[in-house]
C-alpha cells in the first residue's frame, strides 16, 4: 500500500488494465462468501436505512429498494450462467418465472431451494413463496416495539427486481412474518420455525390477462 | 449439573443482562443487581492490581486450538473463579473489556467451555443486530432462545 | 506450590499481622517479552511501585470485605466467601468466629486452604496470642502479635503443611 493511489488504481481501472467487466461472469459461480462478513455488511445496510425513516414502512420500503437492482442484475446474470445456452431465455410464463425464483435465485443468494410455493385462493394474482429461515435475518432480533418489521423485505426487493426485468410488473413484494406468536397458519409449523417468512408477490392487472391468452394459445 | 444465572457487565461497569436459569440464588431487585454489577467491576479492577507475580507471559508456540494472544500481554488477568459455599461463579473477561459472569454449582466442570459458547451466542446474535446499541442493556429474542437452548440442554 | 503472602484482618478492619514470602525465581523458559514496556522481569518479584505494605493490606480488606458482602447477597446469609483465583494467583478467606479475618495469597494451583487457615487461627494464634498473658485483648497496629512463638509456628506450619 506504500504506492500512492493514483487515478488509474481501484476497482474500476485495476493495476492490471483487466478491469471488472473483463472478467470471466463464471468465475465467481461457485465461491462462498463469509456469513459473518455479509451479517456486519447488512447491519450496516440496515442502519443507514433507518436513518431519516418516518415509520415502519417506509424502513421496508427502503430496503426494498436496495435489493431492487440487485435482483435486476440477478436475472441476467443466472440466465447467462445457465448450462444449456438454449435454456438461457428469460421465462415467459408466471409459473416457470415463480420457480426461477425458487429454486435457482434461491440456491444462488442462499444454497437452498425456497420452503414452499402457493397460490392464494383468495386472489389469482398473489403468489405466496415462503422461507422458513431468511438468512438476512438469521441474527436479527427485531424489537418489540418494531414487531410489524421484517429485515426480508430486502429479500422481496431482490424478488422484484427479478420479477420486473423479466416483465412481469408487479404491484411489489413484500415480506411477512409468519412464525412465531403472529397469527394464521399451521400452529406446530410456526412453532417450528419462529422466522418464518413469507414472500408475498401480488403481479399486475396486465400481466395476468397476458397469461391468459397465453394459456389459450396453446402455451 | 445446575446454572443459576448468568450476568453481562459492560466495559464501563454497567449491568447490561441479567438472566437466572435455576432457582436457587437470592432474588434481589434490579437496582441491587445493577449496583452489584458496578461493585464487582471495581472488585474486578483491584484483583489486578493485588497481583504478587509478573503475569505469566504467553508462549510463543501455543497449543493449537487455543485463542489468538491477547494485545494486552504481560498484564495480570483480574479474577477469574470465584467460590462460594453455595456456588463458584465464573469471569470472562472478553478482550473489548465486556465481562460474562456465570453463577453454577460449586462442582461444575467445563464452565470454561461454556462461558466461551455463551460467548459466541453474544457475538452472533447481539452483535449481529442492527438493533442493539453497543453499552445498552440486550433485549434480544435470538440471544434469549439460544441460551435457553443451550443451558437446557447442559442440565 | 508457593505462597506470597498472609494477613490477619481483626475486627476493626484493621491489619494486625502481615507477612511476605520472597517470590520463586521466574522460571528459565519465562524469558523478558520483547517489546512489552516491562524493562526488569528478571528476578525483580514486584510488579507494581508506588504501593507500601500498608496500601495493600487496605486494598485485600476492602476487596475481601466486598466480595464476602455480595456472596452473601447472592448466596443467601448462610454463604461463605472461600476464594477466588485470577490467571496469577489465588487469594484464599477464612473468617472465626469473632469476626476476625485471615487471608492467603498463593500461586493457582493451590486447593483450597479454608482448612489451613483454620489450623493457623486454632493452633497458632489462639495458642501463642490469645492465650498470652503479656499481649493485649486487642491489638492495635499488630501489638502483640507478632511474638516471637507465633512467627516461628507459622514458618514450621508453612514448611510442614504447605511445602514448596
Amino acid at each position: 500500500m506504500s504506492a500512492p493511489q493514483g487515478t488509474t488504481s481501484g476497482l474500476r481501472y485495476p493495476s492490471n488494465k483487466k478491469t471488472i467487466y473483463d472478467r470471466n461472469l463464471n468465475r465467481s459461480k461457485n465461491a462462498e462468501l463469509s456469513r459473518a462478513a455479509f451479517a456486519y455488511l447488512f447491519v450496516e445496510m440496515i442502519s443507514y436505512a433507518q436513518k431519516r425513516v418516518k415509520g415502519i414502512a417506509d424502513l421496508e420500503k427502503r430496503l426494498n429498494t436496495q435489493g431492487y437492482p440487485l435482483g435486476l442484475r440477478l436475472l441476467d446474470l443466472l440466465l447467462t450462467r445457465t448450462a444449456n445456452p438454449l435454456s438461457s431465455i428469460r421465462p415467459t410464463r408466471i409459473l416457470p418465472l415463480l420457480q426461477f425464483i425458487a429454486q435457482t435465485l434461491w440456491r444462488h443468494l442462499f444454497g437452498r431451494p425456497a420452503d414452499a410455493l402457493e397460490r392464494s385462493e383468495s386472489d389469482p394474482g398473489q403468489y405466496m413463496l415462503y422461507d422458513n429461515e431468511p438468512l438476512v435475518n438469521q441474527y436479527i432480533s427485531t424489537p418489540r416495539e418494531m414487531s410489524q418489521l421484517n429485515c426480508a423485505a430486502y429479500v422481496a426487493g431482490i424478488i422484484e427486481g427479478v420479477c420486473d426485468g423479466a416483465g412481469f410488473a408487479t404491484e411489489g413484494v413484500t415480506a411477512h412474518s409468519v412464525g412465531g406468536e403472529s397469527e394464521g397458519g399451521d400452529k406446530t409449523e410456526r412453532e417450528m420455525w419462529p422466522g418464518r417468512t413469507v414472500f408475498l408477490i401480488q403481479f399486475k392487472k396486465e400481466v395476468l390477462e397476458r397469461e391468459e391468452i397465453m394459456g389459450r394459445g396453446g402455451g | 449439573m445446575v446454572v443459576f444465572c448468568l450476568f453481562i457487565i459492560s466495559k464501563s461497569g454497567g449491568l447490561i443482562y441479567n438472566r437466572e436459569f435455576h432457582a436457587g440464588m437470592s432474588k434481589l431487585t434490579s437496582n441491587d443487581y445493577l449496583m452489584l454489577a458496578g461493585s464487582f467491576h471495581g472488585m474486578h479492577a483491584i484483583t489486578k492490581q493485588l497481583c504478587p507475580v509478573p503475569p505469566t507471559p504467553v508462549t510463543p508456540l501455543s497449543v493449537a486450538g487455543a485463542p489468538a494472544p491477547s494485545p494486552f500481554i504481560g498484564r495480570p488477568s483480574g479474577l477469574e473463579v470465584l467460590e462460594s459455599s453455595h456456588f463458584r461463579m465464573q469471569c470472562f473477561q472478553t478482550l473489548t473489556g465486556i465481562k460474562f459472569l456465570l453463577f453454577t454449582e460449586p462442582q461444575q466442570p467445563n464452565v470454561d467451555v461454556m462461558i466461551r459458547r455463551i460467548y459466541e451466542l453474544y457475538a452472533d446474535y447481539v452483535m449481529k443486530n442492527p438493533f442493539y446499541t453497543v453499552e445498552m442493556p440486550i433485549r434480544c429474542e435470538k440471544f434469549d432462545r439460544g441460551l435457553d437452548g443451550f443451558v437446557k440442554v447442559r442440565s | 506450590m508457593t505462597i506470597y503472602s498472609f494477613y490477619i484482618f481483626d475486627r476493626h478492619a484493621e491489619c494486625i499481622y502481615n507477612r511476605r514470602w520472597a517470590a520463586p525465581p521466574v522460571p528459565k523458559s519465562a524469558r523478558p517479552m520483547s517489546g512489552s514496556s516491562m524493562t526488569s522481569n528478571g528476578d525483580h518479584p514486584a510488579v507494581r511501585k508506588g504501593l507500601s505494605r500498608e496500601d495493600d493490606a487496605k486494598l485485600i480488606f476492602g476487596l475481601v470485605f466486598s466480595l464476602r458482602n455480595m456472596v452473601q447477597k447472592l448466596g443467601g446469609d448462610d454463604d461463605t466467601f472461600l476464594s477466588y483465583r485470577t490467571a496469577e494467583y489465588k487469594l484464599h478467606y477464612y473468617e472465626t468466629p469473632t469476626r476476625m479475618k485471615f487471608v492467603m495469597l498463593t500461586d493457582t494451583k493451590q486447593n483450597n486452604l479454608r482448612v489451613a487457615l483454620h489450623q493457623i487461627w486454632a493452633n497458632l494464634y489462639v495458642e501463642y496470642v490469645v492465650k498470652n498473658p503479656l499481649s493485649p485483648v486487642e491489638h492495635p497496629g499488630g501489638i502483640g502479635v507478632a511474638n516471637e512463638l507465633f512467627e516461628r509456628g507459622l514458618d514450621a506450619f508453612v514448611t510442614a503443611v504447605l511445602p514448596s
